[in-house]
């Protein structure tokens, strides 16, 4: 990842967090709100492959560590192995996929890394993650956060476009990788 | 469809993230301070941005907010005024009732909470995770003489405890939360039990230590017990007894007990700066 980049990325993901913080923490469904950092973890998987997905992940899995009760470390860890997930999943498939794909895809991303988070929660003993709305958060937190996915992706497309690739209005382009 | 070769260089990459992160949270767990100070430091540096941010999405919210809840704060509204018109005629009844928790508390040795010093600190922020609801953010810190377990009221009584107070700002843990315990004796008993939360929205429980023979009564008023192990101070109303289920295998009294302290809508709590000496903090009682 050039300095440019990560630069892009700590930006956006700085924005991000304070969106989640400070909006959509207050604007809830049903007393869900959207989980942009893992949406933001799920789209920079997706154009910015295995490594820079996880790195990515990690580091937005940290920011909001920060500002959670649960043991600091524990969002890193679930974001960065969805980063790297999502960047191996766009490595499999072709490049110009279309858009819908790609929203089916990062959804699945997105309530894999809520089952993931409570899961590593639970075996590190962390009592408060799994309760009665678990089901309730997965659905509502996933198609909520959903929403955002054309965003994150223009986001991270931003992040790690390199000006020679172009997308248009059917089909999406990744980063080529090294 | 050609499969990608993968470099070995995102697994390595991929290994030492979750190495990190499982260090990360190990050293947590323990408590390692320069962690903290490292979660302090950078959340004070977001803090100037999060103000900024504040202040442009706070009318957003509330609109929201308003929107979401206009048809339960109506019906909140309907269920207080026939609350109010009952404690109306209940007055008559209970103007003894002042004395009576007097001579009881005096009674009971539970200190004198006009005697704690206090501050009051704007809430700032609600739980920022669709996972732990239990969690307020107040504006305040350890500048302000806030510490770690810390009893925080609201207009009625307790409704939860500091937990990682940073520099200007801390979390409250809300009494809501079923993994908090908090000692609690009911008015005009000695018998301390230990009340748990029951889940947003939820009555409290106590669900141990109250022995079947001890005489309590729905209604009754239950306070912090102020007990040695306790962080809290004695005497601050936590709820009302709502129903007493009894336990016939092990003698003992369930109690199902409404909060009393306010835990919706709120816009400042007030934090009592008491800290139980060393020897007393061994339990969150």
């Amino acid at each position: 990842m050039t300095f440019l980049r990560a630069l892009k990325a700590v930006a956006v993901l700085v924005v991000l967090l304070i969106l989640q913080l400070e909006l959509f923490a207050s604007i809830r469904f049903f007393g869900v709100m959207p989980e942009m950092m893992l949406g933001a973890a799920v789209a920079s998987g997706w154009h910015g492959g295995p490594t820079d997905g996880a790195i990515l992940g990690f580091a937005s899995g940290f920011l909001v560590d920060l500002y959670l009760a649960s043991p600091l470390g524990l969002s890193a860890l679930t974001y960065a192995l969805i980063g790297y997930l999502l960047g191996i999943i766009s490595e499999l498939i072709a490049e110009d996929v279309e858009r819908i794909v790609r929203t089916v895809i990062s959804l699945v991303g997105i309530v894999l890394g809520l089952v993931t988070f409570v899961l590593f929660g639970e075996l590190i003993a962390e009592p408060n993650l799994y309760n009665k709305n678990f089901g309730k958060i997965l659905v509502v937190g996933g198609l909520y956060t959903g929403l955002f996915i054309p965003v994150l992706h223009f986001l991270m497309e931003w992040v790690f476009h390199q000006g020679n690739y172009r997308n248009n209005q059917i089909s999406m382009t990744r980063v080529q990788r090294n | 469809m050609a499969v990608p070769q993968r470099s070995s260089g995102s697994r390595f990459t991929l290994a030492i993230l979750l190495l990190t992160s499982v260090t990360l949270i190990s050293l947590d767990a323990r408590g390692y301070e320069p962690l903290a100070n490292l979660r302090k430091a950078t959340t004070a540096i977001i803090q100037p941005f999060r103000n900024i941010a504040s202040t442009v999405f706070d009318p957003i919210a509330d609109a929201w907010e308003s929107l979401s809840e206009g048809d339960s704060l109506e019906k909140e509204n309907a269920l207080l005024r026939e609350q109010l018109s009952e404690l109306l005629e209940y007055r008559v009844t209970t103007e003894g009732a002042v004395e009576e928790l007097a001579a009881l508390r005096t009674q009971l040795d539970l200190e004198n909470l006009g005697g704690q010093k206090t501050i009051v600190a704007e809430i700032t922020a609600r739980s920022v995770s669709n996972f732990d609801p239990y969690i307020i953010e107040i504006g305040k810190g350890t500048q302000s003489g806030i510490r770690e377990g810390m009893a925080v009221v609201s207009v009625g009584g307790l409704i939860g405890r500091i937990e990682d107070p940073g520099l200007r700002s801390s979390r409250v843990r809300l009494i809501t939360d079923p993994n908090v315990n908090v000692g609690v004796l009911a008015v005009g008993t000695n018998e301390i039990g230990i009340l748990n939360g029951g889940g947003v929205g939820q009555p409290l429980k106590v669900s141990d230590g109250i022995p079947v023979s001890t005489d309590v009564e729905i209604g009754s008023i239950m306070v912090t017990s102020g007990s040695e192990r306790s962080p809290y101070p004695g005497g601050f109303a936590v709820g009302t007894i709502l129903e007493i289920i009894v336990d016939e295998i092990n003698l003992e009294k369930e109690l199902v007990v409404a909060p009393t302290g306010q835990l919706e809508n709120l816009e400042f709590v007030t934090v009592i700066l008491y800290q139980p000496t060393a020897s007393d903090s061994g339990g969150d009682r």
